[in-house]
């Protein structure tokens, strides 16, 4: 069981609030993610949910139960950290087993658990070694199966990739997707990769200055997105915002379009351009156009290899029922 | 010139310099410990300049070994020198852990707390013996004579006079003693050297992991788990810093030996060193090598120890 719920929670730092007034429901065995730019709180909110940080006003509840004062330890909650936090004196085998060892259990039985644990995640080859002596996925695994082997209620990761490299992250970002699958545990995943939110979440909360800007499924944000920071922080490349004319004519004050609802043209189309930089991936090709007259870049994704070079004229036309449209405020329309 | 012969070349100078620096000194103390030298001799006035002629083989080592306090001393030295290491460990351990955690005054008691390192040791000698330790005109002997002239009072009281009459007057100690200068020169010491451990772990537990402290809290270690497991191994290396630096320079106690007792009941090899070289070279050189065996011993068996907490 793993329900979390925030109610009406507030943190500040001396006179800086940095998270207001937040009401904030975590079902169990939900993967919820934590997105939003550097500073925004996620890291602050999780931390306040783990009991590493007092709460300057509201409650927590951990099932149904007020979490509040409980310590830390004492929260069935587990955490992993984006500098891995492992104990540096202590093989792997004893730092898997360290939280079972100061809850007092047999050694058996730690020994037993830190087998399993290490055996799923591939680490009993590694079980003896010092942290230092291995890499940075090895290392994220072992603080996961510190992790595990708690058995805790919700695990609660802190950018924990952002550490490896691109391809590592990939495989990590399978694994704890596998293993929020086979354990059904609640888990809360912060990050400001977009792209690990997208493919991990059942839930995304986009914050902004300490703010929920709005909570959903992955393809409801992108399909729906709430306001312009949102639609602009969900999907990759960026969507792109047009303002005036162009937006009146929707009856909008801002439009957006994804790159990949525009339809590219050499000859003929609502939108006439220059392309500055294409980015050609193989797959797929990103076309950054300029002297559209409706924005000073419009980005464009194009499935498959396109034959554009920089300098070359292109036409484009945006998808009419992929269009988002905003008010002044930037709210959905 | 190869690109490996330069940088050799620019050593040279320093290396050489260093190797004459320990090697003459050494020389000289080798060659006078196998030859008669002595300051005065009415007798044998050719024994009193160094000269191959006075060759004495091993006879000034044979005549330390067999000296009363030369055993003594080796074992005097040891002893001093573990005390102090394992009080100023502890203590110093246990004062950086303290002064770690932000409270006001800070700054303030940290320099306190490290001005005892800049007192010079004969200074620091005399202060201890004369103020703190003397067992009339010290500290000491103003507490003892203030808690027993209380009991006193308390004797006299109606009702439970009866029950401090049962308690006996304090006596204080004299650290001059045979018995207990030593421990005086133990005492002085650790008060000096306990600053340099505590600046040495201070230093330590600031780059100490604050997300392993939160790790092992969530993990559910006590403050005294946390310690044990995170604090202690992280401190594994300047400890042994401490040791074996506070280890070179306490084998050479020589002011506060001097200065509690003159050496009564408290000699360690360099104080014997002193005494012999009042007129007899030879022996205090033969004595000499006989401390740099003892350092080395020392030495040796530290640097396991280090190696050991560097392999863990
Ligand atoms: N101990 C602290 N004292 C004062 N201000 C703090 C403290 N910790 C965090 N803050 C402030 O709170 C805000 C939120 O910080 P937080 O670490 O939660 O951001 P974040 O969303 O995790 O950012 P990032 O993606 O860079 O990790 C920041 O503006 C930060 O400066
Ligand atoms: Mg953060």
């Amino acid at each position: 069981m793993g329900r979390i719920q925030l109610k009406n929670v507030t943190k500040s730092f001396g006179d800086v609030q940095v998270i207001p007034p937040l009401d904030l429901t975590i079902e169990d065995g939900e993967f919820a993610v934590f997105v939003g730019p550097s500073g925004c709180g996620k890291s602050t909110l999780l931390r306040m949910i783990a009991g590493l940080e007092d709460l300057t006003s509201g409650e927590i509840e951990i099932d149904g139960a007020i979490a509040t004062q409980v310590p830390p330890a004492q929260r069935g909650l587990a955490m992993v950290f984006q500098s891995y936090a492992l104990y540096p004196h202590m093989s792997v085998r004893k730092n898997i087993g360290f939280p079972l060892r100061m809850a007092k259990m047999a050694q058996p039985e730690i020994d037993q658990r830190v087998e399993t644990a290490a055996k799923s995640l591939n680490l009993m080859d590694y079980l003896d070694r010092k942290p230092a002596d291995l890499s940075g996925g090895q290392r994220q695994r072992v603080a996961i199966g510190r992790a595990i082997v708690r058995e805790p209620a919700a695990f609660l990761f802190d950018e924990p990739l952002s550490n490896l490299d691109a391809a590592l992250r990939v495989g990590m970002r399978l694994e704890i997707g596998e293993l929020h699958e086979r354990l059904q545990t609640t888990m809360i995943y912060v990050t400001h990769d977009q792209v690990e939110a997208m493919t991990m979440a059942n839930k995304i909360v986009v914050l902004r200055a300490g703010v929920i800007e709005q909570v959903g499924s992955p393809l409801h944000l992108y399909h729906r997105p709430q306001n312009e920071f949102v639609a602009g922080f969900i999907g990759s490349p960026k969507m792109n915002f047009v303002t005036g004319t162009e937006a009146e004519k929707h009856g909008a004050a801002t439009i957006g379009i994804r790159p990949e609802h525009t339809v590219v043209s050499m000859s003929k189309g609502s939108w006439k351009g220059r392309v500055g930089v294409a980015e050609h991936l193989g797959s797929d090709t990103f076309i950054h156009v300029h002297d559209t007259g409706v924005a000073d870049m419009v980005t464009v994704r194009v499935s498959g290899d396109i034959a554009v070079k920089h300098g070359d004229t292109v036409y484009l036309t945006p998808q009419a029922d992929q269009i988002h449209k905003f008010d002044a405020q930037g709210l959905r329309l | 010139m190869s690109a490996r012969k330069l940088p050799r070349l620019l050593q040279t100078p320093a290396v050489l310099l260093l190797l004459v620096w320990m090697l003459i000194p050494l020389g000289m103390t080798l060659y006078f410990s196998f030859i008669r030298y002595v300051l005065n001799n009415l007798r044998r006035p050719e024994w009193t300049s160094p000269s191959l002629s006075n060759w004495r083989g091993f006879g000034n080592y044979e005549f330390v070994l067999n000296s009363k306090d030369f055993l003594f001393a080796i074992q005097n030295s040891l002893f001093i020198v573990c005390s102090i290491l394992f009080l100023t460990v502890i203590l110093g351990i246990l004062i950086a852990v303290l002064i770690n955690k932000t409270f006001p005054g800070q700054g303030i008691v940290r320099v306190l707390l490290i001005s005892p390192f800049f007192v010079m040791p004969a200074v620091n000698a005399v202060l201890w013996i004369n103020m703190i330790l003397d067992p009339v005109l010290g500290l000491q002997g103003i507490a003892v004579g203030s808690i027993n002239e209380l009991l006193d009072s308390l004797r006299n009281a109606p009702l439970l006079g009866w029950f401090f009459s049962l308690w006996p007057d304090l006596a204080p100690i004299s650290f001059r003693a045979t018995q207990t200068s030593a421990y005086a020169v133990i005492i002085m010491v650790t008060w000096q050297w306990t600053p340099f451990a505590v600046l040495i772990f201070m230093t330590s537990l600031q780059s100490e992991d604050q997300q392993q402290k939160e790790a092992a809290i969530l993990d559910g270690a006590s403050t005294w788990s946390q310690f044990r497991f995170l604090t202690l191994p992280h401190l594994a290396r300047p400890i042994a810093i401490v040791v074996m630096i506070q280890a070179i320079f306490h084998l050479s106690l020589y002011a506060e030996i001097e200065i509690v007792s003159r050496g009564n009941g408290n000699k360690n090899l360099p104080y014997l060193i002193g005494e012999f070289a009042n007129n007899n070279i030879g022996a205090a050189s033969a004595t000499g090598i006989f401390a740099v065996i003892l350092a080395n011993i020392v030495a040796i068996f530290l640097l396991r120890m280090i190696g050991k907490t560097l392999m863990e």
